[in-house]
């Protein structure tokens, strides 16, 4: 299986402290990776710099097969969508205004503006203001905005956050479907672990910004079968069970 | 850039950025234009406009630049989108298409007020011919001093995320611009001020102004145009503008 992500040493250190302590992190193509840790464990950092949004302070990036660096970090970029931390768009401008625009930015047909709002289930709702959207409404124009290009690469990160249960439901079962239908490859990000648990089928697991697991949801829980994936998870993070 | 520049046009739709740009240029005429109505000021009016105006530009053309570059880069933070804009094109694409955009704005507005500083002698009747080349040297030395403000502003509220930032840099800028202006023993002082080139570049001056007769026997004059210190000016924009993109390329978001 080809590896679509794949990193070596990767570090990033805030004034001496390590937010991220390396981090050799693979993720395989036509996957749905999970990337599990509790809040604060070095998740959105990972993310960020993988998207070269922040520079890491060592350590290297592979994607597809690339070596991320600053001549190439935009010809990759092309092929990643990315929803960091809360959706990005204008709130004076409607929703279908806001995915024109990031349609002209990447040079996509303008019919994928359609098809994506079909995905996200937000057809119909693409002439409203995107400040009047509820919060759900916003992660999935932000989701619309990542699958504009339809990319190879797709980093979602706590994508389900703001959802009501319905639209958990829908986001888990839309993030599965796109390997299989669009040929993605997904890392999603979550501090919660039941929703990798239904979402993804590689882990990796981080707690203090290192790595604590990486591999299959299927050898996570094969680890100690007298206890449960939550146990584990707990072992792995050292925390306590209260957390 | 031409799809960044489109893009930034979109994003400005319903922002009215171009329109509060035109209300602060309009406010700014309509302070100017009522004194010179009558009397020695119809006389002098061609020449006292070039003295006077940059006066009226120090305090009004900063202040247009707070507005333009907050209104343009504010819709970035709110909605996070430059952390979209980033994973999309490279960054000093970004920097440069917004400062291109704003800039065009800032001197639209700039050759605005200088059109109707024309017009308006014309209707009021300004005595004699307007001295086009005087004029043509007064826009030059307005446009550069807007353009130089406006890339500082502009970093300020690209790499700040709270844009008060930018607001009390500039105000205060401009009022310390506008201060050096009435202290002329203290040349260096607007010399070293961004904002304070419009005094610097200020090439006519008032003699025989007295209290008494006021500008009965006042006349103004030719000083000298310092080119120097327009070439200064020049390399402190490229300096800004050098930077300014190095500061929002290295920014973490």
């Amino acid at each position: 299986m080809n590896e679509m992500v794949r990193t070596t040493n990767l570090t990033k250190r805030y004034k001496g402290a390590a937010a991220v302590s390396g981090l050799d992190l693979r993720v395989n193509e036509g996957r749905v990776y999970g990337f599990l840790g509790p809040n604060g464990a070095g998740k959105t950092t990972t993310l960020k710099m993988l998207l070269s949004l922040i520079r890491p302070t060592e350590g290297e990036i592979e994607i597809m097969g690339q070596r991320m660096d600053g001549k190439n970090r935009v010809k990759i970029l092309r092929d990643i969508g990315s929803l960091i931390e809360s959706p990005s768009f204008y709130g004076h401008l409607t929703g279908e205004e806001n995915l024109r625009i990031l349609q002209t930015l990447l040079d996509v047909p303008k019919e994928n503006i359609h098809k994506v709002l079909q995905i996200v289930r937000l057809d119909g709702q693409g002439g409203k203001k995107a400040a009047a959207y509820s919060l759900g409404m916003k992660q999935r124009l932000g989701l619309a905005g990542a699958l504009l290009s339809f990319p190879k690469l797709l980093i979602l990160d706590e994508p389900t956050n703001g959802l009501d249960p319905s639209g958990i439901q829908e986001m888990r079962e839309l993030i599965r479907s796109l390997p299989r239908q669009y040929g993605m490859t997904v890392i999603v990000s979550s501090h919660l672990l039941s929703e990798i648990d239904q979402m993804a089928e590689d882990v990796g697991i981080i707690a203090n910004g290192q790595m604590k697991y990486q591999g299959t949801l299927d050898d996570l829980h094969s680890i100690d079968r007298s206890k449960s994936l939550e146990e584990i998870f707990l072992d792995l993070t050292g925390r306590e069970r209260s957390l | 850039m031409i799809k960044l520049l489109k893009c930034e046009f979109m994003k400005t739709r319903r922002r009215y950025v171009v329109v509060t740009a035109l209300a602060v240029t309009a406010a700014m005429l309509v302070w100017i234009y009522p004194r010179h109505h009558s009397g020695d000021l119809l006389r002098l009016g061609w020449m006292a406009n070039l003295y006077e105006l940059p006066l009226i530009n120090s305090i009004f053309m900063p202040l247009l630049s707070i507005i333009v570059s907050s209104r343009l880069c504010d819709i970035e933070h709110k909605g996070a989108m430059l952390k979209q804009l980033a994973v999309t094109k490279r960054r000093g694409q970004i920097y440069d298409a917004k400062l291109l955009y704003g800039l065009a704005i800032m001197l639209f507005c700039v050759v605005l007020s200088w059109g109707a500083t024309i017009a308006f002698g014309y209707i009021a009747g300004f005595e004699g011919d307007v001295p086009i080349k005087l004029y043509l040297f007064y826009l030059l030395f307005t446009a550069a001093p807007t353009a130089a403000v406006y890339i500082f502003q502009h970093t300020l509220s690209l790499c700040f995320k709270n844009q008060a930032v930018t607001f009390f840099s500039g105000v205060i800028g401009a009022f310390l611009g506008t201060f050096s202006m009435f202290l002329p023993q203290l040349l260096w002082l607007r010399r070293t001020l961004l904002w304070g080139y419009y005094a610097v570049l200020m090439f006519v001056g008032l003699f025989d102004w007295s209290k008494e007769n006021r500008y009965q026997y006042a006349h103004f004059e030719v000083v000298g145009v310092d080119w120097s210190f327009f070439v200064v000016l020049l390399f402190i924009c490229a300096a800004l503008y050098v930077i300014g993109r190095e500061m929002f390329k290295r920014k973490e978001m």
